[in-house]
């Protein structure tokens, strides 16, 4: 009969499946055994430190020496976050949102001290560990770890752009951005690459350009008591710079969906005569196109006005200790051990990342792989920060939206929108885009 | 009385009779009995991971409540759907998502027979193109979505030259359509596929031998036999085609007005951390979508599942 | 009945058309797997073939357990969340299909209820859940729920297919002696394969494809599945995007998928032809 023969497919079919489910399950029960058993017994205290993932191996060194530094109180376990920050605050904000006790010392990006400390989510820095925090670290990263008044992170490294230019296209530097986009211009005429690369896409980034361009020009996003925006003729000048810069034939077409490392790409592909952009293009120029490393300089971010140096805004990681850590005092120890300046001059060379502490600019250990040192400290020490304000992630996603793409920016309307929407994401009134 | 005591599990009228009242009863308890039993493990999997969030879900979008201050969530009843329905981020949202969904849907139905009869009915390699097809759907989303965002950039990809098609609204829509479709028609072409192997081969030779054609023998026997798998291909794939994510995502980030009704939901909920609205959305969400099944099934009628075919 | 030259011709012609169509933007991700991350940006238009070949990316993928284990948890999970939900799913749809009983209607519109709830907002209260009972970050964390969420799919395609079988068959095994589960196993069973085969496919993908559950309710390579692993893929440095990781990540990744559907497809459409009645 039929029977039979459908029979045999029939278990055929179920066996092989049978085996790969019961072996399977056999792992999956074995796994989880050992999941279980990690933490028993005395001896040194496991301090959980969760931070971006970092292709350098500078951070693992770091946690492998403070661990050993530690004299037997400690361990440091890094445990690696996703890679876009995003994913980062997320994963964090879940987590401490449900108390969990696994987490001590938290890698926060620069903009996201205000909304954690707002929420009880973050032990502040008192006594002897605020001194060692603060002594002999730059102004403006301590400013983006502060919240009324209080320290709640310690800045362990920085980030800031300067502009990158070719000096086969370029003799010298333009000061200005004025004079940037006319240089472009000219070069366009000439028949060469000319476009400056920046970031214009519908994100972090673009917040970031407008808000060094509204600081460059003397004013700022919100007030100081961040209850209101305070924008106005500076964001009014910001706005016609970057609507200038999107129509002129100085854009890369793709400007709007371009990113750091879009930029970057552009840059070494011969296509670009300007780079606004992170010192992570020095090396990797160097790595990836060598013939045009011997052309590549760099200079101060372009002025707003001629007479007052840029304020670039700065990014970087602050490290934080969670109020729900078993351990806060150990992870106080063992955070200050983490950006001490062993490790932050190692960072420094190793991965690129601006120190924090600003003996290291002085340090000759720094200048082969950092040739730019004297510049970035001088963009740091003259750094704008992004609005301070538990609201700053409503804030960062109006504005990305009103300025990207930035060739649609009408200046005498976006200033007013931006404003009052500005104002509803201070009160969480409303969706956001 | 002694006959049809196979009467239990088959659902057959019971044979009645004196004491006929009382076996009807109890062959339809057993019935009963037995239908729930084989139902329980699957209601009680579903109850126990699906229950409560969605309650949960129901419950905070009537409050005010922003994950960072639990200690000031407060009763605010329909005020979060008010300022969903009255933001033109939501109604900008919605029309994209149903351009989106409308559009991949159709393609993907046409696109998806056409290779369910290939996967079926090919005569070489039916085994590596029914492997080759469904390639696409087993590729990671958001890896496939990585391919296609560089295939378009300019100067990185193979399908553009110096313009950037992601960076305007209409063709980045378009783009992330054909990823859509690129993606998700192998899940089509696979039930649809399982739906032909349904319709027997007899049926189709007679109508053959009564004279039918080719698009005849298609449209009159093998389509309407087909019913309840397209039925469960089209509600499926619409649903979760209204409720994309992972590819406007990595493609455009929502960026340049492409944002669809998840991803909005996405931004308020977890990047604004405003659980009330968040949660408003996602309630909203699935209205639209319970809407869209309720059409279809009302459509489709009797090849629902529950409904019986006999 | 040999098909005719102009037959065979045409039908090679569409599957080789459909193959291509289907197959170039897999071979681009293939390409871009085998590009140095370095050379990837071009001056003027991008060619699709390398320049010049590389096993870098796939040496970078495989150099730390940072993939490896995922993709390892990706096949355990995948595996065993499908084979519960088909086999729950296949008990409910016999029912849905044969039986008369109340609540049938409620059973089919939880399920479709839980199909069509953005799952967005069920993340953070089964986070909250898992956490309390210690299952985040585990295998059975992830599996539990995949088997909820791929059990309405099952429920609706086997019911589909359940009805679609002939009650004589059934009758007609009784009738020759066989006891109902005899006749369950020897008669609808293998009736039912191709819709079980075509499930569990469908199933066992949309666990491998699973994006949010995968990164909300993981912490650690211990539980976390390949799909959330490319999130924490890193370029050279903190702004690159990792192309040439995640691109030889996902060839990697589809392999086990091919070898899994080469191994079942044969089933799809076995034992359901003619005859059967008449047997």
């Amino acid at each position: 009969m039929r029977s039979r023969g459908s029979g045999k497919t029939d278990s055929r079919r179920r066996g092989p499946r049978l085996l790969a489910g019961g072996l399977t399950g056999v792992l999956a029960g074995s796994l989880l055994a050992a999941c279980g058993t990690s933490s028993a017994g005395t001896g040194p205290v496991t301090i959980n430190f969760y931070n971006f993932s970092d292709p350098s191996g500078a951070v693992q060194t770091a946690v492998n020496n403070c661990s050993t530094q530690s004299g037997g109180k400690y361990v440091i376990t890094y445990n690696k976050l996703p890679a876009a920050a995003d994913q980062q605050r997320l994963q964090l904000v879940r987590r401490l949102a449900a108390a969990d006790p696994s987490m001590d010392i938290l890698g926060l990006d620069v903009t996201w001290e205000a909304e954690f400390a707002q929420a009880g989510w973050i032990l502040p820095w008192t006594g002897t560990y605020l001194q060692q925090a603060t002594q002999g670290t730059l102004k403006v990263p301590l400013e983006t770890a502060t919240w009324h008044s209080k320290l709640y992170a310690v800045p362990y490294n920085s980030n800031t752009q300067l502009l990158w230019y070719r000096s086969d296209l370029v003799k010298t530097p333009p000061t200005t951005w004025t004079q940037m986009i006319n240089d472009a211009i000219k070069l366009k005429n000439e028949g060469k690459p000319h476009l400056i690369e920046i970031q214009g896409a519908q994100y972090e980034g673009v917040t970031v350009w407008f808000n060094t361009m509204v600081a460059s020009a003397g004013g700022s996003i919100l007030t100081p008591n961040a209850l209101h925006a305070s924008l106005g003729a500076p964001a009014l000048t910001a706005l016609k710079i970057m609507r200038q810069l999107a129509t002129s034939p100085a854009a890369d077409p793709s400007l709007t969906v371009q990113m750091e490392d879009q930029n970057r790409l552009a840059m070494e592909s011969g296509a670009a005569a300007f780079e606004l952009n992170y010192p992570f293009v020095y090396p990797s120029m160097k790595a990836d196109n060598p013939a045009m490393f011997k052309h590549f300089r760099w200079a101060l971010y372009p002025r707003v006005n001629p007479n007052v140096p840029a304020h670039v805004t700065i990014g970087g990681i602050d490290m934080a200790v969670s109020r729900y850590s078993p351990h806060p005092q150990l992870a106080f120890q063992a955070a200050l051990c983490l950006r001490d300046r062993a490790n932050q001059l190692n960072a420094a060379v190793k991965g690129g990342l601006p120190p924090t502490l600003a003996s290291l600019y002085s340090d000759p250990a720094l200048f082969p792989d950092y040739p730019f040192h004297a510049d970035i400290l001088t963009a740091l020490q003259n750094a704008s920060v992004r609005p301070k304000t538990p609201a700053y992630q409503n804030i960062s996603i109006v504005i990305s939206h009103l300025v990207s793409p930035p060739a649609s920016i009408q200046p005498l309307s976006t200033e007013p929108a931006m404003a009052s929407q500005i104002n509803d994401a201070l009160q969480s009134k409303g969706l956001v885009p | 009385m002694t006959t049809s005591t196979e009467v239990v599990t088959s659902g057959e009228p019971a044979v009645t009779g004196a004491s006929g009242r009382r076996r009807l009863s109890e062959g339809a308890r057993a019935e009963r009995r037995l239908g729930w039993l084989l139902c329980a493990p699957a209601v009680i999997a579903m109850l126990l991971v699906a229950g409560y969030p969605i309650f949960y879900a129901v419950y905070l979008s009537l409050q005010r409540y922003d994950l960072r201050f639990p200690q000031l969530a407060h009763f605010v009843g329909l005020s979060n759907y008010g300022a969903v329905l009255s933001s033109s981020y939501w109604w900008h949202a919605l029309i994209v998502t149903l351009i989106i969904t409308v559009v991949s849907v159709a393609i993907e139905f046409a696109l998806g027979m056409l290779l369910a009869l290939l996967m079926y009915r090919t005569i070489f390699g039916r085994g590596t193109v029914r492997t080759t097809i469904l390639i696409p759907y087993g590729i990671v989303t958001v890896a496939a979505a990585f391919g296609w965002q560089y295939a378009w950039t300019p100067h990185i990809g193979y399908l553009v030259g110096s313009n950037a098609p992601l960076t305007k609204t209409g063709s980045a829509i378009a783009i992330i359509i054909l990823a859509e479709i690129w993606k998700t028609t192998p899940f089509m072409a696979l039930l649809l596929m399982a739906g032909l192997s349904l319709v027997p081969e007899d049926l189709l030779k007679a109508a053959r031998v009564d004279g039918a054609t080719a698009w005849q023998r298609f449209y009159r026997v093998t389509l309407p036999l087909m019913k309840p798998a397209i039925l469960v291909a089209l509600l499926f794939r619409t649903l979760d085609a209204f409720r994309i994510f992972d590819n406007i995502y990595v493609l455009t980030a929502g960026g340049n007005g492409t944002y669809s009704v998840s991803i909005l939901g996405y931004d308020n909920l977890f990047t604004a951390l405003n659980l009330g609205i968040g949660s408003a959305i996602s309630i909203l969400i699935f209205i639209c979508v319970a809407i869209i099944a309720f059409i279809f099934i009302r459509i489709f009628g009797a090849a629902a599942p529950g409904t019986t075919g006999r | 009945m040999a098909a005719t030259t102009r037959q065979r011709s045409g039908w090679l012609t569409a599957n080789i058309v459909t193959m291509l169509l289907v197959l170039i933007p897999v071979l681009w991700v293939v390409s871009l797997s085998f590009k140095n991350p370095a050379t990837i940006a071009a001056t003027g238009r991008a060619t699709f073939w390398p320049t010049s070949w590389t096993w870098v990316n796939y040496r970078g993928i495989f150099s730390s357990s940072e993939f490896t284990r995922p993709l390892l948890n990706s096949i355990g999970i995948g595996l065993i969340a499908t084979f519960i939900s088909v086999a729950l799913a296949s008990l409910a749809a016999y029912a849905v299909a044969r039986l008369a009983f109340p609540g049938k209607q409620v059973l089919i519109g939880m399920a479709l209820l839980i199909a069509m709830f953005p799952l967005i907002s069920l993340v953070t209260p089964m986070f909250g859940i898992e956490r309390a009972l210690g299952l985040f970050n585990t295998w059975p964390g992830l599996i539990i729920p995949y088997i909820a969420f791929g059990l309405p799919l099952g429920i609706y395609t086997l019911s589909a297919f359940f009805r679609e079988i002939p009650w004589e068959l059934e009758k007609a095994a009784k009738v020759d002696g066989a006891t109902p589960f005899q006749a369950f196993v020897r008669v609808i069973a293998p009736l039912a394969a191709p819709g079980m085969v075509t499930t569990a496919i469908l199933v066992f993908l949309f666990c491998w494809n699973e994006f949010l559950l995968a990164i909300s309710l993981t912490s650690t390579t211990a539980a976390r599945t390949a799909p959330a692993a490319l999130a924490f893929f890193t370029g050279s440095s903190q702004f690159a995007v990792p192309t040439g990781s995640i691109s030889a990540a996902a060839v990697v990744i589809t392999i086990p998928i091919i070898i899994f559907v080469l191994f079942f497809q044969r089933r799809i459409v076995a034992g359901l032809t003619s005859g059967a009645v008449k047997g």
